[in-house]
């Protein structure tokens, strides 16, 4: 008999049925740790950066509280190098074919899965999230990131043509994340062509790790580099000069700020914002799989933040009662044992729902926490908080860790976002309410929906304002699968094509240039009206009576019932309209909002048929609508041409919508995803000065196709074009479609841009416009997208009625239905 | 075994309004076997659990009295004396909880079990095993000689047609009279998960067969057996009668399951659904032929550190 190996605790489990400690080696992360000699600098340019003098701060098992490694933290110097890094790189990048590319993204998913248990041992020590979910999820989606992105790129010159590659990008990551989240941003920017900079918080090796992978694959070494530092940096990196596009992935207050100190500024930005999710148990659903569903969304490691959960009134009880029978069989533990559902996140992030939970006490909801749970910190047990009303204090006032800061005017009464790993369920009555529950805040990034009737779950999905909505699962990704949000969740995008589109830009377009007025004062732009005085003598004939403002589908006098007078090409008085103000903007932006249901409810068709018409009724008023073309310094043929090229523009777009939104097939689930296109809402235009009558149209076709109502300013030199097409939009369209305020500018721009149920909104003016634009976009994160000054060909194809209108005029959603008996 | 399930009045509204949702079961079924281990000792333990459960079975064609001599010495001595002394479990009295065997050998393995000098139960098999294609009548009796033979356990199997025909009440009747026809002897009463079509039928013939004692996924002899799928839908009907009623109903999964890396993922999914107090034979049993020699072949790895030749360990 061979010695004994048995410990002597045999008799004690095989009575208790008790589970054990499954301890998964860290051992090749240490040795990993060793090669650096626990001094993680840099990745730049393919080499470890390491510059002397730099503060460093220590990386630690957030469980342990042992000392792995220091890190240095990047100064100005820094990113200034890494950002030229990049900018060198992206010479050679960028000029190589697709294929070229493709072979390259490839190689990397290999080095990756020849090295996965040194990234997912050293992923799950560093952030202590549980190993399983790492090795079985993560990494595994980062390679089919990889090969998605390597077949996109493969065929970008077919399937892309008529878009370039941005240029450098800045990838900006939030404190707690998973190294996937890089991927998922990196992958689609290296397939277009772009090169990347990525500013990780402190003390995450694994970005470095992936980096230096990248690194040595050989011939493109400054394709991905990888600096680790503080959030100071953040406004450093994103005002680098070569910077074309910044990627900010974090909290909803520091994408605001961020916003904000960017509007002008050269790069674009694109927001993801808030980690909240949302999960409607109606009470046809299998209420046992949905609380499975509510496991995976919060209490699993697979989420990164906290879930809002309603709940048919009808099936409270039960459903409560099954959750916390579930929530008692949760274990959580050290991340690196392969039997734990939940790790911890660290001291910082115990903090934060240590605090949420005590608030929600404080306001009388109830709290259940329940698992098997060590009672140290940092870790913190699941936890189902009920009886919160939506009303309560607590999900009116904003975390108090992210008040503050140099942006204090903001808009009161963001609810708080619910932190990992809490679920806070609520109850609601009927389906009809479940949406207004559900689409009453200012998120909009992920939901699920849980009914076995199709009818009722399609009802649901269709109607959440959210990025992606899964029918009876929650938080499936796929690399071919959009993922993105709306509202204050931030409108970019990763994976499938709407992630390619976030690093492209029309090709042949001038570059954008920075449009930043330092000494722009934002309090008070646009803020007056130049009052109107008599314009002077009337010569020729006496203009017509004045217009008033198009809104509800019918002339209004405008609320200052003043007018302004507009004068022609030779400088004579050609007509007055109406001196449009804020109230008037209150109005628009109201009856848009109630022709907006019934507008996005009708057919492509339906709304195709009307923009014909309306098409019919501008080619019926081509010699009236050229002769005051004429009169604006236009030669009567090109006038004529305008005015056909405009009917050609509506019923151009009402042809395009029709082949709108498409099925995905997802490798793994059974049945489709739905990629729908769907109305962003009201959408406020402010139209440019030129083509008074082609730009107005090219903008409000798209616009209105794709189901949205508008609130429109016409070109300010010559708005009565507009006005004439609102005469025949008057009898065309329903009230309220569209709805054209005249008036000063920048007064109704600022209108405009500050009001908070305008879901998106287009600026085609001065540089100082734009800026302003940008700016006050920050308070509903509406998405905007500004000229900048720049001056656009609206009659030729590309720029007057390109695909990237098509692509701005609506967003995505992205629809799971697994299918199965 | 515990006391026998007394049975409830049928209640069609239990299974009137229940959806079982298909693909997240499947999700559920393969998150359950990834997201539990056990390690080391605590492997050994469990795998020793494991044996505590087995419904040790033959069904075959060709079995005779001298391999049902063999299989009730085995089910008396599944695991070699010295690896259990070397674990320190020598006294616990490890045995099967069972032996299976076909209505014709009842006798025999009564006989052999009586020799070994132990007390393990013998349960038959009964009513047109494996199909349940036979007259009521037949299938009564059948279950009464067996009991008469000695058999103290039944596995008896469901008309699958009155499942897929919706004829729940029929069911009902036709459980309650294998019930009575059981007499003292307890009823377990098999499925046949892999004929029944959906998922959401498992669930509702869970709960009818649970108003009559046991439920057990399958026969062995359909294409698909015991599955983890079906058998979280099982579990969860069970958790839900027990709720309902405060009875605890036993399961039984049965058919492929051949592995000791499959009897733990059994273990850890009863103990995630159900909990520890079903984690005992009263109330979960492995139906199995050939688990029980992976299972010791595992623990003369953990106590040798060595993988053992096929003549180390006495066959069954």
């Amino acid at each position: 008999m061979a010695a004994t190996r048995a410990g002597p605790r045999a008799r004690e489990i095989f009575t208790s049925l008790e589970y054990g400690p499954v301890p998964e080696s860290h051992a090749c992360a240490l040795a990993w740790l060793d090669t650096q000699d626990r001094c993680l600098g840099h990745y730049v340019n393919g080499k470890w950066l390491k510059p002397e003098h730099r503060n460093s701060v220590p990386c630690q098992d957030p469980i342990t509280g042992e000392n792995l490694a220091s890190c240095l933290q990047a100064q100005a110097e820094d990113v200034a190098a890494a950002v030229e890094a990049a900018r060198m790189a992206f010479k050679g990048w960028s000029a190589h074919p697709g294929v070229v590319r493709a072979q390259h993204l490839t190689r990397l998913a290999e080095v990756i899965q020849k090295h996965q248990r040194l990234l997912w041992t050293l992923e799950s020590l560093v952030t202590g999230r549980a190993v399983r979910e790492v090795r079985d999820g993560d990494v595994q989606l980062a390679q089919q990131l990889l090969h998605y992105h390597a077949i996109q790129a493969s065929t970008q010159e077919e399937a892309l043509a008529g878009w370039e590659p941005m240029g450098v990008i800045g990838l900006i990551l939030p404190p707690t994340f998973s190294f996937l989240e890089m991927m998922w941003r990196i992958c689609p920017a290296l397939a277009v062509g772009c090169t990347v900079v990525a500013l990780v918080p402190p003390a995450s090796p694994a970005p470095l790790l992936l980096a230096q992978l990248a690194g040595e694959l050989g011939p493109f070494p400054g394709i991905l580099n990888v600096l680790s530092g503080p959030a100071s940096l953040v406004p450093i990196l994103a005002s680098q000069p070569g910077i074309r596009k910044v990627a900010f992935c974090g909290a909803p207050e520091e994408g605001r700020a961020l916003r904000r100190s960017l509007a002008g500024e050269c790069a674009e930005l694109g927001l993801a914002l808030g980690t909240e999710s949302l999960l409607l148990l109606t009470d046809t659903a299998d209420v046992d799989s949905a609380v499975e569903g509510v496991v995976d969304a919060a209490w699993s490691d697979r989420g990164p933040g906290g879930l809002r959960l309603l709940i048919q009134e009808s099936v409270w009880d039960e459903a409560m009662r099954r959750l916390q029978e579930r929530m008692g069989r949760l274990r959580s533990g050290r991340g690196l044992d392969g039997a734990v559902d939940m790790g911890a996140r660290g001291a910082a992030a115990c903090d934060l729902v240590q605090r949420f939970v005590r608030e929600a006490q404080s306001q009388g909801a109830q709290v259940f926490q329940a698992g098997d749970v060590p009672s140290e910190r940092p870790f913190y047990p699941p936890t189902l908080v009920s009886n919160l009303p939506p009303a309560s204090p607590c999900a009116q006032v904003e975390a108090p860790s992210l008040v503050g800061g140099p942006w204090r005017a903001e808009p009161p009464g963001h609810p708080l976002q619910v932190p990992w790993p809490v679920v806070v369920a609520s109850p609601f009555r009927t389906a009809k309410e479940a949406l207004l529950v559900a689409n009453g805040t200012p998120r909009g990034g992920s939901a699920s929906v849980w009914s076995e009737r199709l009818g009722q779950a399609l009802e649901l999905g269709y109607g959440l304002q959210v990025g992606t909505v899964w029918i009876n699962a929650h938080g499936l990704r796929d690399p071919s699968v959009p993922t993105g949000g709306c509202k204050e969740s931030g409108c970019s995008w990763h994976g499938g094509p709407d992630g390619l589109y976030e690093y492209l830009r029309p090709s042949g377009t001038p570059a954008r240039l920075s449009c930043l007025s330092k000494n722009l004062n934002y309090d008070t732009f646009g803020l007056a009206v130049p009052s109107t005085l008599p314009a002077g003598p009337e010569i020729g004939p006496s203009p017509a009576p004045p217009y008033g403002l198009f809104v509800g589908g019918r002339f209004q006098a405008p609320g200052a019932r003043s007018s302004r007078p507009i004068r022609d090409s030779s400088g004579n008085l050609h007509g007055y309209v109406a001196e449009g103000g804020a109230k008037d903007i209150r109005g628009a932006v109201e009856a848009a909002h109630q022709a907006f249901p019934g507008w996005a409810g009708q057919s492509p068709g339906a709304r195709a048929a009307l923009l014909w018409a309306l098409a019919a009724a501008l080619e019926r008023r081509k010699s009236t609508l050229a002769s005051r073309l004429e009169r604006q310094g236009a030669e009567l043929k090109a006038a004529e041409a305008e005015v056909e090229l405009s009917a050609r523009r509506l019923r151009a777009w009402g042809a395009r919508v029709q082949a709108q939104g498409h099925t995905l097939q997802v490798a793994g689930l059974r049945g489709p995803v739905l990629r729908l296109r769907e109305p962003l809402g009201v959408l406020a235009v402010v139209c440019p000065d030129e083509w008074p009558l082609l730009a107005f149209v090219s903008l409000l076709a798209p616009a209105l196709a794709y189901g949205n109502t508008v609130v429109m300013v016409p070109s300010a030199a010559c708005p009565l074009l507009a006005l004439e097409v609102c005469q025949d939009m008057a009898t065309v369209f329903p009230a309220g479609l569209a709805n054209v305020v005249t008036g000063d500018r920048d007064h109704l721009t600022r209108c405009l841009a500050l009001h908070q149920d305008v879901q998106a909104m287009w600026y085609f003016g001065s540089a100082q416009g734009s800026q302003f634009v940008e700016w006050a976009s920050a308070g509903n994160l509406k998405p905007v997208w500004a000229s900048r000054g720049c001056p656009r060909a609206w009659d030729q194809e590309a720029e007057g009625a390109g695909p990237e209108l098509g692509l701005r005029v609506a967003r995505t959603k992205a629809l799971w239905l697994p299918m199965g008996d | 075994m515990s006391a026998h399930n007394r049975g409830t009045e049928l209640d069609l509204s239990w299974i009137s309004k229940i959806q079982v949702n298909h693909p997240a079961v499947l999700r559920r079924a393969e998150q359950i076997q990834a997201r539990r281990t056990v390690k080391k000792e605590w492997q050994a333990a469990w795998l020793l659990k494991a044996v505590t459960f087995i419904d040790l079975t033959t069904l075959s064609g060709d079995d005779t009295s001298s391999n049902i001599q063999r299989l009730c010495y085995k089910a008396k001595y599944p695991i070699r004396e010295d690896l259990l002394k070397a674990l320190n479990m020598h006294d616990k009295g490890i045995t099967t909880a069972a032996v299976c065997v076909y209505p014709a050998r009842v006798c025999d393995a009564v006989k052999a079990l009586k020799a070994a000098g132990c007390n393990i139960p013998v349960a038959s098999v009964a009513a047109g095993f494996p199909a349940g294609q036979t007259h009521l009548k037949t299938r009564l009796e059948e279950i009464r000689l067996a009991v008469e033979d000695g058999a103290t356990e039944i596995d008896v199997v469901i008309n699958r047609s009155l499942v897929l025909t919706g004829q729940w009440e029929a069911l009902y009747d036709e459980i309650r009279q294998f019930r009575k026809a059981c007499g003292e002897a307890h009823l377990k009463t098999i499925l046949a998960t892999g004929e029944l079509g959906t998922l959401t039928n498992v669930y509702k013939a869970s709960m009818i067969a649970m108003m009559a004692d046991f439920i057990k996924t399958s026969t062995g002899k359909e294409t698909v057996n015991a599955t983890f799928p079906v058998a979280i839908v099982m579990l969860r009907a069970i958790r839900d009668f027990f709720w309902k009623t405060g009875n605890k109903i036993g399961f039984k999964p049965a058919g492929g399951i051949r592995s000791a890396k499959d009897s733990l993922a059994w273990l850890s999914l009863v103990k995630e659904e159900l909990g520890d107090e079903w984690l005992k034979p009263e109330l979960f049993r492995i139906g199995a032929s050939t688990l029980l020699s992976d299972i010791e072949r595992q623990i003369y790895h953990h106590v040798t550190g060595r993988y053992a030749a096929y003549h180390d360990l006495p066959m069954s």
